[in-house]
Protein backbone atom coordinates (compact mmCIF):
# COMPACT_ATOMS: atom_id res chain seq x y z
CA UNK A 1 0.00 0.00 0.00
CA UNK A 2 1.10 3.54 -1.11
CA UNK A 3 -0.47 6.82 -1.49
CA UNK A 4 -0.79 6.28 -5.02
CA UNK A 5 -3.97 3.79 -4.17
CA UNK A 6 -5.75 6.13 -2.20
CA UNK A 7 -9.16 7.30 -2.56
CA UNK A 8 -10.05 10.90 -2.52
CA UNK A 9 -12.98 11.26 -0.56
CA UNK A 10 -14.78 14.53 0.93
CA UNK A 11 -16.37 14.82 4.54
CA UNK A 12 -20.03 15.07 4.41
CA UNK A 13 -21.28 15.38 7.95
CA UNK A 14 -19.74 15.45 11.24
CA UNK A 15 -21.91 14.40 14.44
CA UNK A 16 -19.97 14.95 17.86
CA UNK A 17 -21.76 11.97 19.34
CA UNK A 18 -20.17 12.02 22.83
CA UNK A 19 -17.81 14.10 24.51
CA UNK A 20 -15.12 12.34 23.04
CA UNK A 21 -15.59 10.68 20.07
CA UNK A 22 -16.52 12.43 16.76
CA UNK A 23 -18.53 10.68 14.09
CA UNK A 24 -17.55 11.77 10.26
CA UNK A 25 -19.27 10.34 7.04
CA UNK A 26 -17.08 10.16 4.00
CA UNK A 27 -18.04 10.46 0.06
CA UNK A 28 -16.29 9.81 -2.95
CA UNK A 29 -15.13 13.00 -3.54
CA UNK A 30 -16.06 11.58 -7.36
CA UNK A 31 -19.50 10.82 -6.38
CA UNK A 32 -19.19 7.55 -7.12
CA UNK A 33 -19.45 4.42 -5.09
CA UNK A 34 -16.52 3.42 -2.92
CA UNK A 35 -15.26 0.07 -3.09
CA UNK A 36 -17.11 -2.83 -1.47
CA UNK A 37 -15.94 -4.14 2.25
CA UNK A 38 -16.95 -6.71 5.08
CA UNK A 39 -17.61 -6.24 8.02
CA UNK A 40 -14.59 -5.88 10.48
CA UNK A 41 -12.59 -3.81 7.57
CA UNK A 42 -10.64 -0.35 8.61
CA UNK A 43 -9.46 1.96 6.10
CA UNK A 44 -6.26 4.65 6.86
CA UNK A 45 -6.87 8.36 7.15
CA UNK A 46 -3.64 10.37 5.38
CA UNK A 47 -4.10 13.28 6.63
CA UNK A 48 -2.24 16.67 5.36
CA UNK A 49 -1.34 18.23 8.65
CA UNK A 50 0.47 21.75 8.90
CA UNK A 51 4.19 19.57 10.24
CA UNK A 52 3.96 16.42 9.34
CA UNK A 53 1.85 13.52 7.70
CA UNK A 54 -0.64 11.25 9.61
CA UNK A 55 -2.16 7.83 8.64
CA UNK A 56 -4.41 6.37 11.05
CA UNK A 57 -6.19 3.61 10.88
CA UNK A 58 -9.95 4.04 11.95
CA UNK A 59 -12.50 1.02 11.21
CA UNK A 60 -15.19 1.20 9.06
CA UNK A 61 -18.76 1.37 10.95
CA UNK A 62 -21.23 1.67 8.24
CA UNK A 63 -23.16 -0.93 7.01
CA UNK A 64 -21.45 -3.10 3.61
CA UNK A 65 -24.05 -3.08 1.82
CA UNK A 66 -24.35 0.92 1.78
CA UNK A 67 -20.84 2.07 -0.41
CA UNK A 68 -22.28 5.94 -1.27
CA UNK A 69 -20.60 6.63 1.93
CA UNK A 70 -17.96 5.28 4.50
CA UNK A 71 -18.49 6.39 7.94
CA UNK A 72 -15.58 6.03 10.80
CA UNK A 73 -15.89 7.12 14.36
CA UNK A 74 -13.12 9.06 16.04
CA UNK A 75 -11.90 9.35 19.68
CA UNK A 76 -9.92 12.31 20.50
CA UNK A 77 -6.67 10.83 22.53
CA UNK A 78 -5.34 12.81 25.15
CA UNK A 79 -1.82 12.20 24.31
CA UNK A 80 -2.34 12.41 20.34
CA UNK A 81 0.47 12.22 18.09
CA UNK A 82 -1.92 14.64 16.69
CA UNK A 83 -4.12 12.73 14.18
CA UNK A 84 -6.93 12.42 16.38
CA UNK A 85 -6.74 16.48 17.72
CA UNK A 86 -6.43 16.95 13.27
CA UNK A 87 -9.68 15.15 12.87
CA UNK A 88 -11.49 16.73 15.33
CA UNK A 89 -9.91 19.90 15.25
CA UNK A 90 -8.67 20.91 11.28
CA UNK A 91 -11.39 18.58 9.55
CA UNK A 92 -14.87 19.89 8.49
CA UNK A 93 -17.96 19.37 6.18
CA UNK A 94 -16.41 19.55 2.98
CA UNK A 95 -13.02 19.06 3.83
CA UNK A 96 -11.30 16.84 1.44
CA UNK A 97 -9.02 13.49 2.69
CA UNK A 98 -7.32 10.97 1.25
CA UNK A 99 -7.66 7.39 2.20
CA UNK A 100 -6.68 3.89 1.71
CA UNK A 101 -9.05 0.90 0.48
CA UNK A 102 -10.62 -0.86 3.33
CA UNK A 103 -8.88 -3.71 4.32
CA UNK A 104 -10.03 -6.89 6.65
CA UNK A 105 -8.58 -7.99 9.56
CA UNK A 106 -10.83 -8.22 11.50
CA UNK A 107 -13.51 -10.79 9.89
CA UNK A 108 -16.28 -12.58 11.02
CA UNK A 109 -15.70 -16.25 11.01
CA UNK A 110 -17.87 -17.61 8.43
CA UNK A 111 -19.07 -20.84 9.52
CA UNK A 112 -19.02 -20.28 13.15
CA UNK A 113 -22.90 -21.47 14.85
CA UNK A 114 -22.32 -18.53 17.01
CA UNK A 115 -20.85 -14.87 17.63
CA UNK A 116 -20.22 -13.36 20.71
CA UNK A 117 -19.04 -9.83 20.00
CA UNK A 118 -17.21 -7.55 23.29
CA UNK A 119 -16.14 -4.06 22.66
CA UNK A 120 -14.38 -1.19 24.95
CA UNK A 121 -15.28 2.29 24.30
CA UNK A 122 -14.50 3.45 20.62
CA UNK A 123 -13.93 -0.36 20.15
CA UNK A 124 -17.25 -0.69 19.52
CA UNK A 125 -17.03 0.81 15.71
CA UNK A 126 -16.03 -2.68 13.62
CA UNK A 127 -18.82 -4.47 15.30
CA UNK A 128 -21.16 -1.54 13.85
CA UNK A 129 -20.35 -2.69 10.65
CA UNK A 130 -19.83 -6.48 11.77
CA UNK A 131 -23.55 -6.09 12.88
CA UNK A 132 -25.21 -5.10 9.71
CA UNK A 133 -23.72 -8.86 8.39
CA UNK A 134 -25.41 -10.67 10.85
CA UNK A 135 -28.58 -9.35 11.74
CA UNK A 136 -30.26 -10.40 9.24
CA UNK A 137 -28.71 -14.12 9.22
CA UNK A 138 -29.38 -17.33 11.20
CA UNK A 139 -26.34 -17.39 13.26
CA UNK A 140 -27.16 -16.42 16.91
CA UNK A 141 -25.22 -13.25 18.48
CA UNK A 142 -24.69 -11.26 20.98
CA UNK A 143 -23.00 -7.66 21.73
CA UNK A 144 -21.26 -6.74 25.15
CA UNK A 145 -20.72 -3.28 25.32
CA UNK A 146 -18.92 -1.57 28.24
CA UNK A 147 -17.98 2.06 28.09
CA UNK A 148 -16.84 4.14 31.31
CA UNK A 149 -20.89 6.21 31.83
CA UNK A 150 -23.63 6.68 30.27
CA UNK A 151 -22.80 9.68 28.20
CA UNK A 152 -19.82 8.08 26.81
CA UNK A 153 -22.03 5.17 24.98
CA UNK A 154 -21.20 6.56 21.44
CA UNK A 155 -24.22 4.71 18.87
CA UNK A 156 -25.98 3.17 21.31
CA UNK A 157 -29.15 4.44 19.88
CA UNK A 158 -28.27 3.24 16.69
CA UNK A 159 -27.88 -0.21 18.38
CA UNK A 160 -31.24 -0.02 20.43
CA UNK A 161 -33.40 0.79 17.35
CA UNK A 162 -31.54 -2.18 15.19
CA UNK A 163 -30.35 -4.77 17.60
CA UNK A 164 -32.68 -4.29 20.61
CA UNK A 165 -31.96 -6.70 23.52
CA UNK A 166 -28.86 -8.41 21.55
CA UNK A 167 -26.57 -5.30 23.38
CA UNK A 168 -25.83 -5.65 26.80
CA UNK A 169 -24.54 -2.57 28.55
CA UNK A 170 -21.84 -2.33 31.18
CA UNK A 171 -21.55 1.21 32.97
CA UNK A 172 -18.22 1.37 34.66
CA UNK A 173 -19.46 4.55 36.77
CA UNK A 174 -22.36 1.94 37.88
CA UNK A 175 -19.84 -0.44 38.79
CA UNK A 176 -21.05 -2.96 35.86
CA UNK A 177 -18.64 -5.25 34.43
CA UNK A 178 -18.58 -8.20 32.22
CA UNK A 179 -18.66 -11.90 33.95
CA UNK A 180 -16.23 -12.97 31.28
CA UNK A 181 -15.83 -16.17 33.54
CA UNK A 182 -19.66 -16.84 33.18
CA UNK A 183 -20.17 -15.65 29.91
CA UNK A 184 -17.09 -17.93 28.18
CA UNK A 185 -17.81 -21.00 30.26
CA UNK A 186 -21.27 -21.34 28.95
CA UNK A 187 -21.43 -21.13 24.96
CA UNK A 188 -21.87 -23.43 22.85
CA UNK A 189 -19.34 -25.53 20.68
CA UNK A 190 -18.64 -23.56 17.26
CA UNK A 191 -19.02 -20.11 19.02
CA UNK A 192 -16.46 -17.68 18.20
CA UNK A 193 -15.63 -14.78 20.69
CA UNK A 194 -14.76 -11.13 18.91
CA UNK A 195 -13.16 -8.76 20.92
CA UNK A 196 -11.96 -4.61 20.56
CA UNK A 197 -11.17 -1.86 23.39
CA UNK A 198 -8.58 -1.03 25.52
CA UNK A 199 -5.51 -3.57 26.16
CA UNK A 200 -6.98 -4.57 29.14
CA UNK A 201 -9.82 -5.54 27.98
CA UNK A 202 -8.44 -7.37 25.59
CA UNK A 203 -5.74 -9.40 27.76
CA UNK A 204 -8.41 -10.05 30.48
CA UNK A 205 -10.84 -12.14 27.17
CA UNK A 206 -7.85 -13.91 25.65
CA UNK A 207 -6.68 -15.12 29.40
CA UNK A 208 -10.15 -16.33 30.30
CA UNK A 209 -11.02 -17.59 27.11
CA UNK A 210 -7.75 -19.79 27.27
CA UNK A 211 -8.55 -20.89 31.24
CA UNK A 212 -11.84 -22.01 30.04
CA UNK A 213 -10.23 -24.25 27.82
CA UNK A 214 -11.13 -21.68 24.29
CA UNK A 215 -8.93 -22.58 21.48
CA UNK A 216 -7.08 -19.61 20.14
CA UNK A 217 -8.72 -20.29 16.93
CA UNK A 218 -12.23 -19.17 18.22
CA UNK A 219 -10.70 -15.83 19.83
CA UNK A 220 -10.63 -12.81 17.83
CA UNK A 221 -9.30 -9.29 19.10
CA UNK A 222 -7.80 -6.36 17.29
CA UNK A 223 -6.42 -3.26 18.49
CA UNK A 224 -4.70 -0.68 16.62
CA UNK A 225 -1.69 0.68 18.80
CA UNK A 226 -0.82 4.26 17.92
CA UNK A 227 3.08 4.49 17.76
CA UNK A 228 4.33 5.43 21.18
CA UNK A 229 7.22 7.91 21.80
CA UNK A 230 10.70 6.70 22.53
CA UNK A 231 14.35 8.05 22.41
CA UNK A 232 15.55 9.35 19.15
CA UNK A 233 17.82 7.03 16.97
CA UNK A 234 19.26 6.88 13.68
CA UNK A 235 18.43 4.12 10.96
CA UNK A 236 20.55 3.36 8.05
CA UNK A 237 18.47 1.75 4.78
CA UNK A 238 21.08 -0.72 3.38
CA UNK A 239 19.12 -0.46 0.19
CA UNK A 240 18.34 2.80 -0.49
CA UNK A 241 21.87 3.67 1.12
CA UNK A 242 19.84 6.87 3.25
CA UNK A 243 20.68 7.47 7.06
CA UNK A 244 17.74 8.39 8.73
CA UNK A 245 16.77 10.49 11.74
CA UNK A 246 13.68 9.02 14.06
CA UNK A 247 12.77 12.27 16.42
CA UNK A 248 11.51 10.88 19.89
CA UNK A 249 7.96 11.84 19.07
CA UNK A 250 7.76 10.22 14.96
CA UNK A 251 7.43 6.61 14.83
CA UNK A 252 10.15 4.40 12.37
CA UNK A 253 7.91 4.39 9.60
CA UNK A 254 7.41 7.90 9.47
CA UNK A 255 10.41 8.87 9.71
CA UNK A 256 11.64 6.42 6.66
CA UNK A 257 8.28 7.93 4.51
CA UNK A 258 9.33 11.02 5.06
CA UNK A 259 12.72 10.45 3.86
CA UNK A 260 11.28 9.50 0.47
CA UNK A 261 11.46 5.59 0.90
CA UNK A 262 8.02 3.70 0.60
CA UNK A 263 7.13 0.73 3.71
CA UNK A 264 4.36 -1.57 2.34
CA UNK A 265 1.45 -1.24 4.76
CA UNK A 266 -1.96 -2.49 5.85
CA UNK A 267 -3.02 -1.20 8.98
CA UNK A 268 0.25 1.05 10.68
CA UNK A 269 -1.45 -0.36 13.98
CA UNK A 270 0.96 -3.39 14.74
CA UNK A 271 -1.28 -6.06 13.48
CA UNK A 272 -1.23 -6.92 10.18
CA UNK A 273 2.26 -7.94 9.91
CA UNK A 274 2.68 -6.66 6.57
CA UNK A 275 5.39 -3.96 7.09
CA UNK A 276 7.61 -6.55 8.52
CA UNK A 277 11.44 -5.56 7.82
CA UNK A 278 14.83 -7.34 8.37
CA UNK A 279 17.08 -6.13 10.77
CA UNK A 280 20.60 -6.56 9.27
CA UNK A 281 22.91 -4.62 12.18
CA UNK A 282 21.83 -3.71 15.50
CA UNK A 283 23.69 -2.16 18.03
CA UNK A 284 21.38 -1.76 21.05
CA UNK A 285 18.08 -3.06 21.67
CA UNK A 286 14.84 -3.07 19.25
CA UNK A 287 11.20 -2.11 21.61
CA UNK A 288 8.57 -4.46 19.55
CA UNK A 289 5.45 -2.98 20.16
CA UNK A 290 3.62 -4.83 17.94
CA UNK A 291 0.77 -7.87 18.14
CA UNK A 292 1.93 -9.45 15.24
CA UNK A 293 5.14 -11.37 15.84
CA UNK A 294 5.35 -14.29 18.46
CA UNK A 295 8.09 -13.06 22.01
CA UNK A 296 10.14 -15.72 20.64
CA UNK A 297 10.75 -13.93 17.63
CA UNK A 298 10.57 -10.55 19.11
CA UNK A 299 13.62 -12.30 21.35
CA UNK A 300 15.51 -13.30 18.26
CA UNK A 301 15.80 -9.22 17.03
CA UNK A 302 16.46 -10.05 13.18
CA UNK A 303 12.95 -7.75 12.29
CA UNK A 304 11.12 -5.24 13.33
CA UNK A 305 7.71 -3.51 12.63
CA UNK A 306 8.25 -0.44 11.68
CA UNK A 307 4.73 1.17 12.35
CA UNK A 308 4.93 1.31 15.80
CA UNK A 309 7.99 -0.78 17.16
CA UNK A 310 11.30 1.25 17.60
CA UNK A 311 14.47 0.95 19.04
CA UNK A 312 17.16 2.14 21.38
CA UNK A 313 20.57 1.86 19.76
CA UNK A 314 23.89 3.46 18.57
CA UNK A 315 23.49 2.58 15.22
CA UNK A 316 20.32 -0.02 13.08
CA UNK A 317 20.57 -1.41 9.64
CA UNK A 318 17.11 -2.32 8.12
CA UNK A 319 16.47 -3.73 4.50
CA UNK A 320 15.01 -1.14 3.27
CA UNK B 1 1.08 -37.54 -8.15
CA UNK B 2 -2.01 -39.16 -9.81
CA UNK B 3 -2.30 -41.53 -6.62
CA UNK B 4 0.42 -40.88 -4.20
CA UNK B 5 2.50 -37.97 -2.62
CA UNK B 6 -0.87 -36.07 -2.48
CA UNK B 7 -1.08 -33.48 0.07
CA UNK B 8 -4.53 -33.75 1.66
CA UNK B 9 -4.16 -37.59 2.91
CA UNK B 10 -4.13 -36.86 6.42
CA UNK B 11 -1.12 -38.00 8.71
CA UNK B 12 -2.12 -38.76 12.40
CA UNK B 13 -0.04 -39.07 15.67
CA UNK B 14 0.11 -41.01 18.67
CA UNK B 15 -2.89 -39.58 20.75
CA UNK B 16 -1.86 -37.44 24.08
CA UNK B 17 -4.48 -35.23 26.26
CA UNK B 18 -4.74 -31.95 25.57
CA UNK B 19 -4.67 -30.31 28.99
CA UNK B 20 -5.96 -26.95 28.12
CA UNK B 21 -9.31 -28.34 27.65
CA UNK B 22 -12.21 -28.05 30.37
CA UNK B 23 -14.36 -31.08 28.88
CA UNK B 24 -12.75 -34.38 27.31
CA UNK B 25 -14.84 -36.61 24.88
CA UNK B 26 -13.70 -39.59 23.41
CA UNK B 27 -14.32 -41.63 20.33
CA UNK B 28 -13.09 -45.08 20.46
CA UNK B 29 -13.51 -48.48 17.91
CA UNK B 30 -12.30 -51.69 18.42
CA UNK B 31 -8.99 -51.59 19.90
CA UNK B 32 -8.72 -47.44 19.32
CA UNK B 33 -9.94 -48.09 23.08
CA UNK B 34 -6.61 -48.95 24.22
CA UNK B 35 -5.61 -45.64 22.62
CA UNK B 36 -8.69 -43.83 24.63
CA UNK B 37 -7.45 -45.52 27.96
CA UNK B 38 -3.76 -43.84 27.50
CA UNK B 39 -5.08 -40.44 27.40
CA UNK B 40 -7.64 -41.05 30.69
CA UNK B 41 -4.54 -42.23 32.60
CA UNK B 42 -2.41 -39.25 31.24
CA UNK B 43 -5.80 -36.87 32.44
CA UNK B 44 -5.90 -38.95 35.74
CA UNK B 45 -2.35 -38.33 36.03
CA UNK B 46 -2.34 -34.39 35.46
CA UNK B 47 -4.60 -34.10 38.91
CA UNK B 48 -7.14 -32.84 36.62
CA UNK B 49 -10.67 -32.70 38.28
CA UNK B 50 -12.00 -32.98 33.54
CA UNK B 51 -11.51 -36.77 34.16
CA UNK B 52 -15.12 -36.80 35.64
CA UNK B 53 -16.69 -34.29 33.05
CA UNK B 54 -15.07 -36.67 30.37
CA UNK B 55 -17.51 -38.69 28.39
CA UNK B 56 -16.52 -41.70 26.18
CA UNK B 57 -18.63 -43.46 22.87
CA UNK B 58 -17.11 -47.01 22.17
CA UNK B 59 -18.04 -49.44 19.15
CA UNK B 60 -16.56 -52.81 18.98
CA UNK B 61 -15.37 -54.14 15.62
CA UNK B 62 -17.58 -56.27 14.40
CA UNK B 63 -18.33 -59.35 15.77
CA UNK B 64 -16.72 -58.86 19.14
CA UNK B 65 -18.95 -58.37 22.04
CA UNK B 66 -20.51 -54.86 23.77
CA UNK B 67 -18.28 -53.68 26.33
CA UNK B 68 -17.05 -51.00 28.90
CA UNK B 69 -15.01 -53.60 31.24
CA UNK B 70 -11.61 -51.86 30.11
CA UNK B 71 -12.75 -48.32 31.76
CA UNK B 72 -14.70 -49.57 34.87
CA UNK B 73 -11.41 -48.95 37.15
CA UNK B 74 -11.84 -45.14 36.11
CA UNK B 75 -15.47 -45.06 37.70
CA UNK B 76 -16.57 -42.67 35.00
CA UNK B 77 -20.28 -42.37 34.35
CA UNK B 78 -20.26 -41.45 30.96
CA UNK B 79 -18.77 -44.58 29.23
CA UNK B 80 -21.14 -45.52 26.89
CA UNK B 81 -21.14 -48.90 24.28
CA UNK B 82 -22.85 -49.03 20.97
CA UNK B 83 -23.99 -51.53 18.78
CA UNK B 84 -22.46 -50.23 15.23
CA UNK B 85 -20.70 -46.96 14.09
CA UNK B 86 -23.55 -45.39 12.93
CA UNK B 87 -25.81 -45.87 16.51
CA UNK B 88 -22.52 -43.89 17.69
CA UNK B 89 -22.51 -41.52 15.65
CA UNK B 90 -26.27 -40.58 15.85
CA UNK B 91 -25.21 -39.92 19.60
CA UNK B 92 -21.95 -38.60 19.10
CA UNK B 93 -24.43 -35.78 17.12
CA UNK B 94 -26.56 -35.09 20.42
CA UNK B 95 -23.48 -35.08 22.88
CA UNK B 96 -21.63 -32.30 20.71
CA UNK B 97 -24.99 -30.50 20.20
CA UNK B 98 -24.98 -30.04 24.19
CA UNK B 99 -21.70 -29.47 24.47
CA UNK B 100 -19.66 -26.31 25.46
CA UNK B 101 -16.38 -24.52 24.11
CA UNK B 102 -13.55 -25.35 25.95
CA UNK B 103 -14.30 -29.50 24.95
CA UNK B 104 -11.72 -31.44 23.09
CA UNK B 105 -12.51 -34.34 20.86
CA UNK B 106 -9.75 -37.72 20.59
CA UNK B 107 -11.24 -40.02 18.04
CA UNK B 108 -9.03 -43.36 18.15
CA UNK B 109 -9.91 -46.57 15.32
CA UNK B 110 -9.77 -46.75 11.35
CA UNK B 111 -9.03 -44.12 9.55
CA UNK B 112 -13.15 -44.44 8.02
CA UNK B 113 -13.86 -44.12 11.92
CA UNK B 114 -12.27 -41.05 12.17
CA UNK B 115 -13.13 -39.63 9.18
CA UNK B 116 -16.72 -39.78 9.69
CA UNK B 117 -16.50 -38.59 13.48
CA UNK B 118 -14.30 -35.60 11.90
CA UNK B 119 -17.14 -34.87 9.15
CA UNK B 120 -19.99 -34.45 12.43
CA UNK B 121 -17.31 -32.15 14.29
CA UNK B 122 -16.73 -29.73 11.16
CA UNK B 123 -20.33 -29.20 11.05
CA UNK B 124 -20.40 -28.28 14.57
CA UNK B 125 -16.78 -25.82 13.82
CA UNK B 126 -14.95 -27.87 15.65
CA UNK B 127 -11.40 -26.60 14.81
CA UNK B 128 -8.17 -29.00 14.01
CA UNK B 129 -6.49 -27.36 17.19
CA UNK B 130 -9.80 -28.81 19.56
CA UNK B 131 -9.72 -32.50 17.58
CA UNK B 132 -6.66 -35.10 17.94
CA UNK B 133 -6.82 -38.29 16.55
CA UNK B 134 -5.32 -41.42 16.14
CA UNK B 135 -5.29 -44.21 13.86
CA UNK B 136 -5.94 -47.78 14.88
CA UNK B 137 -6.98 -50.57 13.12
CA UNK B 138 -7.57 -51.45 9.59
CA UNK B 139 -6.37 -49.21 7.07
CA UNK B 140 -9.28 -49.96 4.52
CA UNK B 141 -10.81 -47.03 2.67
CA UNK B 142 -14.02 -44.91 1.84
CA UNK B 143 -13.58 -44.20 -1.63
CA UNK B 144 -16.40 -41.44 -3.01
CA UNK B 145 -16.82 -42.10 -6.73
CA UNK B 146 -16.39 -38.52 -8.56
CA UNK B 147 -18.58 -39.68 -11.34
CA UNK B 148 -21.70 -40.96 -9.95
CA UNK B 149 -20.87 -39.68 -6.08
CA UNK B 150 -21.45 -42.90 -4.44
CA UNK B 151 -19.25 -43.76 -1.62
CA UNK B 152 -17.98 -47.64 -1.76
CA UNK B 153 -17.18 -49.14 1.74
CA UNK B 154 -14.27 -50.74 3.01
CA UNK B 155 -11.95 -50.68 -0.07
CA UNK B 156 -8.63 -52.60 0.30
CA UNK B 157 -8.06 -52.63 -3.40
CA UNK B 158 -5.86 -50.19 -5.02
CA UNK B 159 -8.80 -50.72 -7.64
CA UNK B 160 -12.22 -51.17 -6.68
CA UNK B 161 -15.57 -51.48 -8.79
CA UNK B 162 -17.70 -48.77 -7.51
CA UNK B 163 -20.85 -49.70 -5.95
CA UNK B 164 -23.33 -47.08 -7.16
CA UNK B 165 -22.13 -46.67 -11.14
CA UNK B 166 -19.68 -50.38 -11.22
CA UNK B 167 -17.02 -48.28 -12.77
CA UNK B 168 -13.54 -49.27 -11.95
CA UNK B 169 -12.34 -46.84 -9.41
CA UNK B 170 -8.55 -46.38 -9.24
CA UNK B 171 -8.26 -44.93 -5.21
CA UNK B 172 -6.24 -41.72 -5.09
CA UNK B 173 -4.83 -40.59 -2.16
CA UNK B 174 -6.96 -37.24 -2.25
CA UNK B 175 -8.62 -37.09 0.97
CA UNK B 176 -11.78 -34.98 0.94
CA UNK B 177 -12.39 -34.15 4.89
CA UNK B 178 -15.93 -32.93 3.78
CA UNK B 179 -16.82 -36.37 2.35
CA UNK B 180 -14.78 -38.06 4.68
CA UNK B 181 -13.32 -40.06 1.98
CA UNK B 182 -10.28 -40.70 -0.99
CA UNK B 183 -11.64 -39.96 -4.45
CA UNK B 184 -11.58 -42.29 -6.64
CA UNK B 185 -11.70 -42.30 -10.91
CA UNK B 186 -12.52 -43.87 -13.38
CA UNK B 187 -9.31 -46.52 -14.30
CA UNK B 188 -9.96 -47.59 -17.80
CA UNK B 189 -11.88 -44.13 -19.27
CA UNK B 190 -8.78 -44.38 -21.95
CA UNK B 191 -8.74 -47.69 -23.05
CA UNK B 192 -11.93 -49.50 -21.44
CA UNK B 193 -10.92 -52.84 -20.27
CA UNK B 194 -7.41 -52.21 -19.87
CA UNK B 195 -6.77 -52.05 -16.42
CA UNK B 196 -3.46 -51.59 -14.48
CA UNK B 197 -2.71 -54.67 -11.93
CA UNK B 198 -4.59 -54.81 -9.13
CA UNK B 199 -3.11 -54.84 -6.00
CA UNK B 200 -4.55 -55.11 -2.00
CA UNK B 201 -2.64 -52.90 -0.31
CA UNK B 202 -4.91 -51.25 2.39
CA UNK B 203 -5.56 -53.70 4.86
Amino acid sequence: MNDAQTLAVEVAAIEQVTSLIKHFKLASADGGALPAFSGGSHIIVVMHGAARMHRNPYSLLSSPRELDHYEIGVRRMEESRGGSHFMHDQVRVGSRLEIAHPVNLFALDKIARKHVLIAGGIGITPFLAQLEDLHDGAVPYELHYSVRSPEHAAFLTRLREREGEKVRMYYDSENQAVDFDGLLSNQPLGTHIYVCGPAGLINKVIATAKSCGWPDSHVHWEQFSAPPVGDAFDVFLSRSRLTVHVPHDQSLMESIEAAGVEVPYLCRGGVCGYCQTRVLELDGELKHYDHFLSDAEKAKGDSIMPCVSRARCKSLVLDL
Amino acid sequence: MLVTGIKSKPVYASLRADLGGRYHLMLGMGPGAAALLRVLAEIQGSASSALQKTRVLLVPDAGAALTTIAFDHLGLSLVSPFPDTASLLAAFRLVLDESLMGTRLYVAGPESFIGLAMKIALEFDLNKDEIRAEEVGTLARRVYCIHCRATTENVRNTIVTCTGCARWLLVRDHYSRRLAAYMGVMADAEAPGELPPVKVVYL
